[in-house]
């Protein structure tokens, strides 16, 4: 287990690395120069050549990574040329925004795809569950910024209930929760019916209905906690993919996260903020992606088993 | 006493485009004590009928008529019926062991449950307490380590012991066992067999066995049924029915069937736990 856990951080860790490498690659072979975006108007050659010197562009890129790494080592991310402030905190700064929205929106998916997942599993086949069947078919082919749009002209625009963008009160969280928790619903429901249907028409739930063990239990207790396996990885892997792709809601709602940080920065060609966005997104991606595969063992003893004696 | 009189029994299973009368005015009897068995070749209607007994065909998919009285009362009405008999007055024994429990659920867990089922007053030390008593009755070794294991983690026949101890947890009136030994392997078979005669014997239960096997037939049961197409072709005392078969088809069973040996108890020589989990 110890060996797995080791294994899998090493692997974290290269990944994370592999992912900033070809960013920091890939920003500098794209055309357009940094330095014309922080020099005054029409600037001369010397004026863009200075600012190029003092952010280390002058330099050829394999020098310019070998610095990069070696201020990484001493956990130090690079200085954000906008706001001329260390780029890792600027981001930490905007973490908890997008943290939240993503904690909001994985809530709220748990909260109404389970019930009803397991809803339309134990209805199959009526009329009402053809209808939510169908409402979940549209729910997960509908691009998330164009829900967006609809959530954002129906309830900010035309009814007036939330302000459209931004972050002023509690409530500003509810448009851009949705926007991103009904694509998830839709998606999550569907494999919890899935795996629901497959249960409830397991043998070992015939065998447990025969002695006599109330359909409530056999709904949750049996059915459910076997389908719980896939939907929980399911879930930890949505929020994962959540930290680094809600992006376009962030922009759309001009909410302060991270995504809408990266937005202005790839605009601004700050490099150093990119970069440092990417390794935190990514080492946070990865961590919860490693938190749900070592619950994966834990909830199911076939494979925890299975490996103590292995 | 009457455990079980299911009279011109039809259940007509609903298949998207067609109807299929899977079984077709089927009438038995099993009192007290007996062993009665249903014998037939392979989708002549014997799970079917087992399983529109203790009503566990889906209702979108099998339309059931006729009479089934457990205990004197028709299960064929309202669930209610038989929601209140599950557990309690009849049980069943299912074909494949390794399938048919929960797989992320101790075995303790599930005896427990069901043992409570029956008794819902006993307190959790009680039901464990009586849980490892059962499982010493069906001759499982070690039944305190057997309690905290998966079902994953134990053989086909030693799985199939449990699921009995199960059923004989309820102290069940009746208890149908659909090919009890078919899933298993031949040397395992005859040790679940002499079980549940043994448990018969102590308990005086009743045994609605379904099997395809005419040696096992002749073993366990009292009297048997032969099902053809959904319908009974030949019934009787056991011995009657295989030293003087009537229906040509119950003499091409019996055709198919070599005579049965002798044997050595084989529980003793059983595996306690599957091969693989040694690991
Ligand atoms: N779920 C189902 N859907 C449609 N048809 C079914 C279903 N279950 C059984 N049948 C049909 O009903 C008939 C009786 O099947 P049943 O399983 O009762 O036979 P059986 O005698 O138990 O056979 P076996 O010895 O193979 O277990 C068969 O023709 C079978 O094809
Ligand atoms: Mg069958």
């Amino acid at each position: 287990m110890l060996t797995y856990v080791l294994k899998r951080v090493g692997q974290t860790v290269l990944t994370a690395f592999l992912a900033v490498a070809t960013v920091f690659v890939l920003l500098r072979m794209a055309p357009g120069d940094p330095a014309a975006n922080y020099a005054p108007p029409n600037p001369s050659s010397e004026q863009l050549e200075a600012i190029r010197q003092q952010f280390g562009l002058d330099q050829p890129i394999p020098v310019q990574f070998w610095t990069f790494l070696q201020h990484l080592f001493q956990g130090d991310v690079g200085t954000s040329f906008f706001f001329k402030r260390p780029a890792l905190d600027v981001v930490l700064e905007r973490l908890p925004y997008t943290i939240t929205l993503a904690v909001a929106a994985i809530v709220v998916t748990s909260v109404v795809a389970i019930p009803l997942g397991v809803w339309m599993a134990r209805r199959n086949n009526t009329a009402p569950e053809l209808g939510a069947n169908i409402g979940t078919i549209a729910g997960q082919s509908m691009p998330d910024f164009w829900i967006g749009f609809v959530l954002l002209i129906l309830f900010a625009v035309n009814l007036h209930w939330f302000a459209p963008s931004g972050f002023d009160s509690a409530t500003s969280i509810i448009l851009p929760t949705l926007t991103i928790a009904i694509l998830q619903i839709a998606l999550i429901s569907r494999l919890v019916r899935r795996e629901m249907v497959v249960n409830l028409a397991s043998p070992y739930l015939t065998v447990a209905r025969s002695r006599g063990v109330s359909e409530r239990a056999l709904t949750w207790r049996y059915a459910f906690a076997n389908a719980a396996l896939p939907v929980v990885t399911a879930l930890g892997t949505r929020f994962a993919a959540m930290l680094n792709g809600v992006v376009i809601v962030e922009v759309v709602f001009n909410w302060p996260g991270v995504g809408e940080l990266v937005v202005n920065a790839l605009k601004q060609r700050d490099f150093p903020l990119i970069q440092a966005t990417v390794l935190v997104t990514v080492l946070l991606a990865l961590a919860v992606q490693l938190l749900v595969d070592l619950l994966y063992p834990l909830m199911d003893p076939r494979v925890r088993l299975g490996e103590a004696s292995s | 006493m009457r455990v079980l009189e299911v009279t011109d029994l039809q259940v007509e299973l609903l298949t998207g485009t067609s109807v299929v009368r899977a079984v077709d005015g089927v009438s038995f009897h099993i009192d007290q004590g007996e062993t009665v068995t249903i014998i037939g070749e392979s989708g002549s209607g014997k799970s079917t009928t087992a399983m529109a007994i203790l009503r566990l065909l889906p209702d979108d998919l099998a339309v059931i008529s006729g009479e089934a009285r457990i205990g004197g009362q028709d299960v064929t009405g309202s669930r209610k019926v038989i929601d209140k008999l599950r557990g309690r007055a009849v049980a069943l024994i299912p074909q494949d062991p390794m399938t048919a429990l929960n797989p992320i659920r101790t075995i303790g867990r599930q005896m427990t449950e069901a043992v409570r089922i029956k008794y819902p007053d006993l307190g959790r030390a009680e039901a464990k307490a009586r849980a490892l008593s059962l499982m010493e009755q069906v001759h499982i070794r070690n039944p305190a380590k057997q309690f905290d294991a998966y079902p994953h983690q134990l053989s086909g026949g030693m799985l199939q012991r449990v699921l009995i101890a199960m059923a004989v947890s309820t102290d069940a009136d009746l208890i149908v066992a659909d090919e009890p030994t078919s899933a298993l392997d031949v040397t395992v078979q005859a040790g679940i067999l002499d079980l549940l005669l043994e448990l018969q014997e102590q308990t005086g239960i009743a045994l609605l066995l379904i099997t395809h096997d005419l040696g096992v037939a002749r073993l366990m049961s009292d009297r048997v049924h032969v099902m053809k197409a959904g319908a009974f072709v030949e019934g009787g005392p056991v011995t009657d029915v295989v030293d003087h078969p009537q229906h040509p088809y119950t003499q091409k069973l019996l055709g198919a069937i070599p005579e049965l040996g002798p044997w050595v108890d084989p529980g003793a020589s059983e595996p306690l736990v599957k091969e693989a989990s040694h690991g």
